[in-house]
């Protein structure tokens, strides 16, 4: 072969190829790949591929779990000390502010059993959006809160 | 038709139905069968029972399901799944085994994925095992002549995985832009930490993270490597690379943020580097001819 012939890779026995539908279910995994992708949207399994590709900053939101106690004290409760069914809760959370009452309640409620679980005497349960930030003092890195409670129920309580 | 047309024309055909050993195809078919049968045995997916109606958020292909199945069911679909990966890896019914695994699989993923956060942990092998449904059953280990029969599953699910690296870079540019590389976005990613779980190695990212050379040189070599991804297709020399890489890329994305991307990183080991040809070598026996 020389230099100026185009690279033709070497493709023994031809004709071996798939089948007719093999060739359409591969085709058809690529184009629906290829749409979800290139459009961006999310069907699972379909999607964009969207994996951390929003540039991040110094701020960020997050939706966290606030308790009371029979003492007054207002303490966090964080995902991970629930069982995994709620660890993604967040993703829910993130859709209070443009959720209908009920909605909020229900998702309020959903939490504060394993809440409640996890942390002895709970009064109330808020759900609060946080906004931080990641701020450097001293030589090391701090987070700032902005917390506002968007959301909050009492076991036992009536709706 | 022109000789650049018709090369073009040849190249992507050998791309995506290219010749392989039929000892490739039973190792890459047996190994993701085992990948998903360990997927499908080991997941933590039992413990999603139960969850609760207002946090259940079913993906499309399950939206016809009204809550998360009861704990016997997820052990149902997980004892299925598992036998019939089992079967597969030891080539009883290879081709229906197979299949109902990888539906096991994928409804167990998709439940997994129904709490409102897209996943994409178990994506990679779905999709890469789609080419194998299909596959020739008939392949036997002692076949050492590449044939493009025994080849295509391989090669069109490489495809599949570098289309869907390529594609994890395209939206990274299309949604930051290269700020997403040279800018302070992997300084904040390694500083912030997981959203959901825990880094491993907490000190090292945040020493990433304080270092903007370091964090800046993270971001473009990612991002590098995934948009050159599709190059594996036609110079295939580099494929056993790119799969390091990979592996490389998942295994730090673990230690760093606490993500579990090892499927992702066995399923490319797996279809980029031609492991019966590097027994063959160990061993002194000539590569099969090309």
């Amino acid at each position: 072969m020389t230099g100026e012939e185009p690279d033709i890779p070497e493709r023994p026995d031809l004709a071996d190829g798939p089948s007719a539908g093999a060739r359409r279910l591969v085709v058809a995994a690529l184009a629906l790949l290829l749409t979800a992708g290139v459009i961006g949207f999310e069907a699972w399994p379909l999607t964009a591929w969207r994996l951390f590709s929003l540039s991040r900053g110094d701020r960020q939101t997050m939706w966290v779990l606030e308790v009371s106690t029979p003492d007054d004290e207002a303490r966090p409760v964080s995902l991970e000390e629930l069982p995994l069914r709620y660890r993604h809760a967040a993703w829910p959370m993130a859709g209070l502010p443009t959720a209908s009452a009920a909605r909020r309640e229900a998702i309020c409620r959903a939490l504060l059993e394993p809440a409640a679980a996890a942390v002895d005497g709970v009064t109330e349960l808020r759900l609060v959006r946080d906004r931080q930030q990641l701020v450097r003092r001293d030589g090391e890195w701090v987070t700032t809160h902005d917390r506002e409670v968007v959301h909050a129920c009492r076991p036992g309580a009536d709706r | 038709m022109s000789t650049a047309s018709a090369a073009w024309r040849a190249r992507l055909d050998d791309v995506l139905w290219g010749p392989e050993t039929g000892r490739r195809l039973v190792f890459v078919h047996t190994a993701l069968a085992l990948l998903i049968g360990m997927r499908v045995a080991l997941g933590s997916y039992r413990q999603l029972a139960d969850t609760p109606g207002p946090l259940f958020d079913p993906v499309p292909i399950l939206a016809w399901a009204p809550s998360m199945p009861p704990a016997w069911g997820f052990v149902a679909l997980q004892v299925v799944g598992t036998l019939a990966a089992l079967a597969a890896v030891a080539r009883r019914r290879p081709r229906v085994a197979f299949a109902l695994a990888w539906l096991c699989y994928l409804v167990l993923a998709g439940l997994r994925g129904s709490r409102g956060k897209v996943l994409h942990n178990d994506l990679l092998l779905l999709w890469t095992a789609v080419p194998f449904l299909l596959a020739p059953v008939a392949a036997r280990w002692q076949d050492r002549t590449p044939r493009r029969a025994h080849g295509w599953p391989i090669r069109s699910a490489m495809v599949i995985a570098a289309l869907v690296y390529f594609l994890a870079g395209y939206h990274k540019l299309r949604r930051s832009g290269l700020d997403w590389a040279i800018g302070d976005n992997v300084r904040y990613v390694m500083l912030w930490g997981p959203s959901v779980g825990a880094a491993k190695w907490d000190a090292m990212a945040t020493w990433i993270g304080e270092h903007l050379w370091a964090s800046k040189a993270t971001g473009a070599f990612i991002l590098a490597f995934e948009l050159t991804f599709p190059v594996v297709l036609l110079r295939r020399w580099l494929q056993p690379a790119y799969a390091l890489v990979a592996v490389a890329l998942h295994v730090t994305t673990f230690l760093f943020l606490g993500l579990d991307y090892w499927a992702w990183a066995l399923t490319v080991l797996v279809l980029l580097i031609d492991w019966p040809a590097v027994a063959d070598r160990m061993r002194g026996e000539a590569p099969p001819p090309r």
